[in-house]
């Protein structure tokens, strides 16, 4: 089980939450999470395989191949809007 | 550890207001060799891709948009032949007209302060987990992104 936090306009395509809770296999990828999340999620999953939602582990943004442990600090990323 | 406490002001996410001379004073305090200090202020506008926008609120990834906001400055002292530079960015609700993001920069010349204080900026848009939504006659929108 990983726990997966969401910002900005990603809360809305899940209810509101800002969290999740993804059961994952040991050994699972992010690209595993993904898949996941887009069974579950299938508005959310698009803009993570489209990339237009980046994935963070750890405060980093990951890759698909990232390896997963139940203590990571996952979060969803969309587009950034930071300045003015 | 008094000179690593001056160095996380200089990088800092935060909700209240911050005051433009007394930022511009910390980065003027850190070197004499300084002779020119470019900044670049970003503020709350009333309009946005056609439509009026009434407030804002910013939400930013606690721990992940400092540490971003630190590798800038980092990449900045390093890349740029500047002295010193300060990025903040605030974060939660903003009224229309406010203080939003920071950037000075002081260098020995104009030139280094100018590019590096652009750098900054544009780096900043790119790399740091910070989200915007505006509030509309229309509705709440959340900014997807920014040219």
């Amino acid at each position: 089980m990983v726990h997966v936090r969401l910002f900005g306009m990603l809360k809305t395509l899940v209810a509101g939450v800002s969290m999740l809770e993804i059961p994952l296999s040991d050994g699972a990828q992010v690209k595993d999470l993904v898949n996941s999340l887009h069974t579950q999620y299938p508005d959310l999953g698009e803009l993570l395989l489209q990339k237009k939602v980046v994935v963070s582990v750890n405060q980093e943004v990951a890759h698909w191949e990232t390896a997963l442990v139940e203590s990571d600090e996952i979060a969803l990323l969309p587009p950034f809007a930071g300045g003015a | 550890m008094a000179v690593e406490t001056e160095e996380g002001m200089l990088v800092r996410v935060q909700q209240e207001n911050f005051s433009i001379d007394q930022e511009l004073e910390r980065v003027r305090a850190r070197s004499t060799r300084i002779g020119g200090i470019a900044m670049f202020l970003g503020t709350a506008r009333d309009h946005s891709k056609g439509h009026d926008v009434s407030s804002m609120t910013f939400e930013h990834y606690e721990g992940m948009a400092q540490k971003k906001l630190k590798e800038i400055r980092e990449r900045a002292l390093q890349d740029f032949d500047i002295i010193e530079a300060l990025v903040l960015h605030r974060y939660g609700p903003i009224e229309i007209g406010e203080n939003i993001v920071l950037i000075i920069i002081g260098a020995e010349h104009r030139a280094d302060a100018f590019k590096a204080c652009q750098w900054c900026i544009d780096e900043l848009k790119k790399i740091t987990p910070i989200w915007k939504m505006e509030y509309t006659p229309q509705g709440d929108v959340w900014v997807e992104e920014h040219p």
